[in-house]
């Protein structure tokens, strides 16, 4: 009897909490019924069951959601599971590897496409975009993205969205203390020192500075904004100890006196929350952070903010920014019928579905954002005209990875900037042996 | 029973047994000596990754705090959880819901509690721990960039995750602790720690070895808390080895099976080799 009144209370608090935290773990399956609806109208002989590959985020959601929705009827089916950036990747990796994989559209993006194109993973897409062009009105996607999406002179992914740095900032203590959105690095500094001996917050700027993964962005964007890329793409060698690079280096050094001092642990989620709960007044991350920046429901500082574009490092530089664009891709390996599935990709960029996804993402197609869209259509628009270059060689991110640790310990000051370059270009000499 | 039922039963279990245990060792212990990349064929290279993974200092560092933390937070388990099963055993009516609520933390999914329990020392997610010390102390410490501070954090993290677990096999023994040995003991004048340390603890000697057990093989394969918990893990030397090899092998697309296989080979030896007095212990019991 004692034993029983012990064990029973007990496996039921087991039991509830485990339904809770399962429950809460669980992410949906399915699409949001409220995704918008296109047309979608696949003809197809036998069945079609498609697996999707995309991340969760609320720029990649509307377009996922849409083409879910809208394509899965008849015959054709299309099946998609909430998984995070970093799973996205393994599981692309995965997926192409073997003879045959189990996702039969894959969301790609600039970075990581040249390598995958490189390896003939993916479905060149050219002679589909020629045909279904009227259909899908896809002459009215944005050059400039689809040579993003490219590689060797073939097209291996639909361009969904793109994302460029945005500046965001506190109006109320910007006017309140008499400031301007900051143009430069040194207007940056001067800025949030200002800001610092105020008073209003101690740590004003805050940075997606994440030493496994962000902070290569970053300092690729700095190299960029001083005009260097990461590497000589003709003579294929590193520029990673390069005055430049040195200069880019010292650059992010000298920001930190603004930031947390655990800055190197933060990625763009916990950038949003300092933002939230105002623990920032200034901050640059991705465009397609900032839709969340607005709503009320999330911080009491929504309608305080303002945005800009980000700052170059040096006057009259290119903007301390960098231009990713997100398309979708169909793996070489797939059993599916390529037709198909390009249309259903071209459905989700459909000109209704890229309207709709405004303000939350900044599609393909030209003409979508403006300031009757997006709060901060004016800032997007004029970062993604100065953004640096793409870099679109195979060697780019196995070389961003590599280095990354070696750009955190000089952050941190484990290494010295000079050390830390040497190291990152002998890191980088040897990955690009492998490409002579 | 007939031998025909006997298979019929065994079976299954030899089936899932084979899949899902000796086949992906023998693959882990084949890609040591291969180098291999996701849907290729290995190419057979010997030692060579063993000797990188040998060379490589992460390895050692890895290593020396995934030691060092098994060995401290097993050690505490212990002892706390032997502390914890005592007062939750003199409990009278409130037992099963104090029982039930310190068992919340084991059912919650790690990755889960483990970020929540981030939260608690992260002032941009609210820090309660954060603000207290800070408000005490006067000093703001550095949680998850302070190598040491980050080692506190990852230690609580473990203990708490792991101290319900511990509480509940020690009462089960506690349980079985005979009456008679007790007030034999309290006539022979032990008191206090006394009856502890000479008659209760000697009395669950191979509950408080099964805890041991059970920790050891835990602790050394702490993977998913360390996510949250410590974001720079790599830069400041508190990357465990089992995050140590998903960094190898699979972070960003890792392409370094071979690699993340030889040094999982050599993570099976460390955990064989600590536990090894544990099982010769618990063997000894049940012969007994």
């Amino acid at each position: 009897m004692t034993r029983h009144y012990i064990v029973l209370p007990a496996v039921a608090a087991l039991a509830a909490t485990a339904v809770l935290a399962s429950g809460c773990s669980a992410g949906s399956r399915v699409a949001s019924e409220d995704a918008t609806k296109v047309a979608c109208d696949i003809k197809t002989d036998k069945p079609i069951t498609a697996n999707v590959l995309a991340y969760n985020s609320t720029a990649i959601d509307p377009y996922t959601n849409t083409m879910v929705q809208s394509c899965t009827k008849g015959d054709v089916t299309l099946k998609h599971r909430p998984i995070d950036f970093a799973g996205q990747i393994q599981k692309t990796t995965a997926t192409l590897a073997e003879d045959s994989g189990t996702y039969d559209i894959v969301e790609t993006y600039g970075f990581a496409l040249p390598d995958l194109a490189a390896q003939k993973k993916l479905v060149p897409l050219d002679g589909l975009i020629e045909k279904y062009s009227d259909k899908y009105a896809l002459d009215e996607i944005n050059a400039d993205m689809t040579n993003g999406m490219s590689y060797d002179g073939k097209t291996y992914a639909l361009p969904m969205q793109a994302q460029t740095y945005v500046m965001s900032y506190r109006k109320d203590i910007f006017d309140k203390l008499g400031l301007k959105p900051p143009t430069t690095f040194e207007e940056l500094r001067a800025v949030a020192k200002k800001i610092q001996d105020s008073g209003e917050v101690k740590y004003p700027l805050a940075l997606p500075w994440l030493a496994s993964s962000d902070i290569a962005t970053a300092y690729d964007s700095v190299m960029g904004s001083l005009g260097e890329n990461l590497t000589d793409p003709k003579a294929k060698t590193a520029n990673l100890d390069s005055p430049t690079s040195i200069k880019a280096l010292e650059e992010m050094r000298s920001l930190l006196p603004y930031m947390d001092p655990e800055v190197t642990t933060f990625d763009q989620p916990a950038v949003q929350q300092q933002m939230y709960n105002g623990s920032a007044a200034i901050s640059i991350m991705f465009s397609g952070r900032m839709n969340d920046l607005t709503m009320t429901s999330n911080s009491q500082y929504a309608e305080k903010t303002a945005f800009a574009p980000p700052p170059a490092v040096e006057k009259g530089g290119t903007l301390f920014n960098t231009l990713s664009i997100d398309g979708w891709s169909i793996p070489a390996n797939t059993e599916v019928d390529e037709e198909a599935l390009f249309q259903m990709m071209a459905a989700s960029v459909s000109p209704k579905a890229s309207r709709a996804a405004v303000p939350a993402s900044y599609p393909a197609r030209e003409g979508m954002v403006d300031s009757d869209s997006s709060p901060f259509a004016d800032a997007s628009n004029e970062a993604i005209k100065s953004a640096p270059a793409t870099e679109p060689y195979p060697w780019t991110s196995r070389i961003s990875i590599a280095v990354t640790p070696t750009i955190a310990k000089i952050i941190l000051g484990e290494i010295s900037v000079e050390d830390g370059a040497a190291k990152m270009q002998s890191t980088a000499t040897k990955i690009l042996a492998d490409y002579r | 029973m007939r031998r025909r039922d006997f298979w019929v039963l065994m079976a299954p279990s030899l089936v899932v047994m084979f899949g899902l245990l000796a086949y992906p060792l023998y693959r882990t212990i084949r890609w040591s000596f291969e180098r291999v990349q996701y849907g290729a064929d290995g190419t057979w290279v010997g030692l060579d990754n063993y000797r990188e993974a040998l060379s490589d200092p992460r390895l050692i560092h890895a290593t020396v705090f995934t030691v060092g933390l098994t060995l401290v937070a097993s050690l505490l388990l212990v002892v706390l959880g032997y502390w914890l099963a005592y007062l939750v055993n003199q409990l009278g009516r409130t037992k099963p819901i104090v029982l039930g609520i310190l068992l919340i933390s084991y059912v919650v999914p790690q990755i889960v509690g483990a970020t929540m329990f981030s939260w608690l020392f992260n002032s941009n997610f609210g820090g309660i721990v954060n603000h207290l010390v800070t408000e005490i102390t006067g000093t703001e410490i550095l949680w998850f960039t302070d190598p040491w501070a980050n080692r506190v954090v990852i230690l609580l993290n473990v203990l708490w995750f792991m101290l319900p677990f511990a509480m509940m096999v020690i009462i089960a023994g506690l349980q079985g602790v005979p009456h008679e040995t007790m007030e034999a003991a309290r006539i022979d004048g032990a008191r206090g720690w006394r009856i502890h340390w000479h008659v209760i603890v000697p009395s669950i000697r191979g509950v408080l070895g099964f805890v041991c057990l059970i920790s050891v093989m835990d602790i050394l394969r702490v993977f998913d808390a360390l996510i949250p918990l410590s974001p720079q893990a790599v830069g400041i030397g508190n990357e465990s080895i089992m995050l140590y090899i998903y960094n190898v092998a699979f972070h960003d697309g890792g392409q370094q099976l071979g690699l993340g296989s030889a040094i999982n080979v050599l993570l099976i030896v460390l955990i064989v080799v600590m536990l090894f007095p544990f099982i010769r212990d618990t063997a000894r019991e049940a012969n007994q």
